[in-house]
């Protein structure tokens, strides 16, 4: 390739279709034209002319019988990050992801000087996953970034950042990090393969690889666990988890994912066992109550009222005494309610948040229940159900349409058909394994040594051995 | 797709306690009276010795099925005869269970409604947990195992404060007679340990610990028991008009009141109970009639299971007394050949087939080394 710096210039302005934001600059340098060419929006001004353009002026060394691109190398841009091109395609690329290119007119070669700029919001707490005590500090959407404060917890030589690039057309630069003993090679491999397999335009964020590493495609179940926290990345790296983050995404997804994961939380690490087994038998209990208490209420309501204490039967008929739908239709309809305004407040601006929590919750509710279109066991039924799906809120979407099943089912075969449910539904989470591990794991199957992390918490000094549930290592299996 | 040691401890269980708390109990007690308890608890006991006999004859047979094992000791006809036999048990087991779930149901919770409705998916439930396997029930049968024990444990120590401990005196009033006639006739409701034989070359027995598998018979024997010591000191001689032992204890003992009782809840915990067990043993329905059969997918049995599971829904309750008597006869041979005859047989032809082995081993042995020594001394003759 011969660099000729007027024309290689118009010719990455052609290959770029003269977008607006291509900038170019020219210098003499010891009488050879030097271009400059970057995209603007996305190159540190100040670096630019600093590391760049000023040294390239100020040059004043001998330079008698030497190539003008090795100098660039060696001397002017010896602070710099660079790198040097022998074709135009590659450059041109690079410097689509920030770098500057440096035309040397009659040069063989074309240098890249990485003086990107970041642009990228502070480091804060990610609003899903807040803590009371514990690291507070979150991903953004900058891939160095988020590598950078991963490092800053690693400082061990066995970790593990391999770099890829997806997208045909964004070209996003995906990273996948590991700790190299701990990690099971197996499932490292397996992971790579398959996200050197994906052919796709464009990855805009985290969530357009799940599709590609979970086995069971059509599943309701999340087969992939995602986080905004470094250090819980690192604790389940120290598992021997493996993390792939996304450059523009500020959720990491971590491979292999097991449904205890969701009953867990950061926090529970940084707070007292007693009270974390407390808390996980609760998430437990919230579980089941957000999946299967509308079900079962239908179910008592229309088929077993007899299995009620007299009292209780006695206040839920007066409560129900002329409304004018069936049980199924009742409840169907505030949970539609509920779900509406659950879409709703996501959505809205944050100042409406309030006004729309006084119509919905106030105005909506009480409205209804007033006029004798529902009952209040009806609206306290769905409220506990709605309000305990967020006690697990990674799973909250599938705990929603589980509801909806079970609401189903408790109305067409009662509590029968909600017992068969729930073995359904554990026969099938019981075939999900996700790369080498049970799905269901350390409760089935039943793994004595993980039952200290697992629905309780034993102390840390307890916990030795890195968890058998996960695929990991065997032979480096110890945690001191 | 191999299940561990403590899965296998824990079907075991399930197994164990599977049938006995439907019509058993009461009709023990036509025959034992107030002794009934002795006789289930020694032919529990003689099914939890014949675990150990099975497994013992499934680590010999190391990765082989039970088709193949069978045939390498007793050959391919005697094998097809025994299939037959324990299709036989298993077809037996899953009507069992099925008709019993069936009444439950119907009687206790949904009294206007027709099984028909609630039959279906009970069958797609059954198909795909057969479908997905035995590592599947095990891993099923180890999330529900403990919620079970709790609900029955519960049923029990509710109704203890109602029993009378005199209805158990005098003892063996009768003689024991009447508890061998008893145990002979109502053999078909124990030889739990018969599914066993289908999971030949499906565990893995590197986590054998012998004690896991003695405390889950131990605990499956004693759970049993406790039931069977609240129903026999509750109903005494009524006994026998109680079908369903364990809603019957629910139902009319005097701590519960027959409505209004959340303990129904607990209860209905059995239908957990029952569905496990059916998929346990339509699974090894399935398993026997592929190896019979010689079927090569998965599908074609699984289908024939599920159609007779439904056809069960079409035998009334008054076949169902016939099909007991049935049971009385017919079937405790079928069990007695298939858990108690079959693996001692199974034993002591592997015992000498081995040992036939052995000798021929030993005697190709001897011949070769002659043959060697032979050859070196004709060596040593040529170089001479």
């Amino acid at each position: 390739m011969k660099v000729d710096a007027v024309k290689t210039l118009n010719e990455i302005k052609r290959k770029l279709h003269d977008s607006g934001d291509v900038k170019s600059r020219t210098v003499q340098f010891f009488g050879t034209q030097i271009s400059l060419c970057y995209i603007a929006p996305i190159t540190d001004n100040e670096l630019l002319n600093n590391t760049l353009i000023y040294p390239l002026i100020n040059f004043s060394d001998e330079i008698k019988g030497k190539d003008i691109v090795d100098i660039l190398y060696d001397k002017v841009l010896a602070n710099q990050e660079v790198t040097i091109f022998t074709d135009l395609q590659s450059a041109v690329d690079k410097m689509l992801a920030g770098n500057t290119l440096i035309l040397v007119d009659c040069a063989e070669k074309i240098l890249g000087c990485d003086i990107e700029k970041i642009t990228v919001r502070a480091v804060a707490e990610p609003p899903t996953s807040v803590v009371i005590k514990g690291p507070r500090e979150g991903f953004t959407e900058s891939l160095k970034y988020n590598l950078a404060l991963i490092r800053k917890r690693v400082k061990s030589d066995d970790f593990v950042v391999k770099m890829l690039e997806l997208g045909k057309m964004t070209k996003t630069q995906i990273a996948v990090v590991y700790y190299d003993s701990i990690a099971d090679k197996e499932v490292v491999k397996d992971v790579l393969k398959r996200l050197n397999s994906i052919k796709i335009d464009g990855v805009i964020d985290s969530h357009y690889l799940v599709s590609y590493l979970q086995r069971n495609k059509n599943s309701l179940f999340k087969q992939v666990g995602d986080t905004e926290k470094p250090d819980i990345l690192v604790g389940k790296m120290l598992e021997g988890r493996i993390g792939i983050i996304v450059d523009g995404s500020p959720i990491v997804l971590t491979l292999p994912f097991i449904l205890l994961e969701d009953l867990q939380n950061s926090d529970d690490y940084y707070t007292q066992p007693i009270r974390v087994t407390f808390v996980r038998a609760l998430r437990l209990v919230g579980v089941i109550l957000a999946v299967l208490l509308p079900g079962v209420y239908i179910a008592l309501e229309l088929y077993h009222y007899k299995i009620l204490p007299t009292e209780f039967l006695i206040t839920i008929m007066n409560s129900t005494q002329g409304i004018p739908f069936s049980p199924f239709i009742e409840i169907l309809f505030v949970i539609l309610l509920f779900e509406i305004l659950y879409e709703a407040n996501i959505r809205m601006p944050q100042y409406f948040g309030m006004a729309m929590s006084i119509v919905g919750a106030l105005i909506l509710g009480e409205t209804a229940v007033n006029a004798g279109l529902v009952s209040p066991p009806a609206v306290m039924i769905v409220a506990l159900s709605g309000i305990t799906f967020y006690i697990i809120p990674g799973q909250a979407s599938q705990f929603s349409i589980l509801r909806l099943l079970g609401v189903v089912i408790g109305a067409t075969l009662g509590i029968y058909g909600i017992l068969l449910f729930c073995v359904f539904i554990l026969s099938y989470l019981s075939n999900f394994d996700s790369y080498k591990s049970a799905y269901l794991a350390p409760t089935a199957p039943y793994i004595e040594e993980d039952q200290k992390d697992s629905y309780m918490r034993k102390t840390i000094d307890e916990m030795k051995k890195r968890p058998r549930s996960i695929s990991n290592n065997k032979e480096n299996n110890n945690r001191r | 797709m191999k299940i561990n040691y403590r899965q296998l401890s824990i079907i075991t269980f399930m197994s164990f306690i599977a049938l006995k708390f439907l019509a058993l109990p009461s009709l023990l007690y036509l025959e034992s009276k107030n002794m009934s308890m002795f006789v289930s608890l020694a032919l529990m006991i003689i099914d939890g010795l014949y675990v150990f006999v099975i497994l013992d004859l499934m680590k010999k047979s190391g990765e082989k099925n039970i088709y193949e094992f069978m045939k390498n000791c007793l050959g391919t006809m005697l094998t097809k005869i025994i299939l037959i036999l324990l299709i036989l048990k298993y077809a037996l087991v899953v009507g069992n269970i099925s008709k019993g779930l069936e009444f439950f149901v119907v009687e206790n919770l949904y009294s206007e409604y027709s099984w028909f409705v609630f039959v279906l998916p009970l069958m797609i439930l059954i198909g795909f947990m057969v479908y997905k396997g035995v590592r599947n029930i095990a891993r099923v049968s180890e999330m529900v195992c403990w919620a079970i024990v709790i609900g029955l444990i519960y049923i029990a120590l509710k109704a203890l404060s109602g029993i009378d401990l005199l209805s158990f005196l005098p003892f063996f009033k009768d003689g024991v007679q009447p508890l061998f006639n008893s145990a002979y006739i109502h053999l078909s409701w124990f030889g739990s340990a018969t599914f066993l034989f289908m999971l030949f070359g499906f565990v893995d027995f590197r986590s054998e610990k012998k004690s896991k598998m003695i405390k889950y018979v131990i605990f499956a024997i004693l759970i049993v028991q406790l039931l069977y010591f609240v129903f026999y000191g509750l109903f005494e001689i009524t006994s026998p008009t109680h079908n369903y032992c364990i809603s019957d204890i629910s139902q009319f003992s005097s701590t519960y009141s027959a409505i209004n009782e959340l303990s129904w809840l607990v209860v209905s915990m059995w239908i957990v109970a029952q569905a496990v067990q059916l998929a346990l043993y339509s699974y090894c329905l399935a398993q026997a009639l592929k190896f019979l059969f010689d079927i090569k997918g998965n599908i074609l049995p699984i289908i024939i299971v599920i159609l007779y599971l439904f056809m069960w829904s079409f035998i009334g309750e008054n076949t169902v007394r016939m099909e007991r008597i049935f049971f009385s006869s017919f079937a405790s041979i079928v069990t007695l050949i298939a858990q108690y005859i079959l693996p001692i047989i199974l034993e002591i032809v592997y015992a000498i087939k081995n040992k036939t082995k052995r000798n021929k081993y030993k005697i190709e042995r001897v011949k070769d080394e002659r043959k060697e020594k032979n050859r070196d001394k004709k060596e040593i003759e040529v170089n001479i």
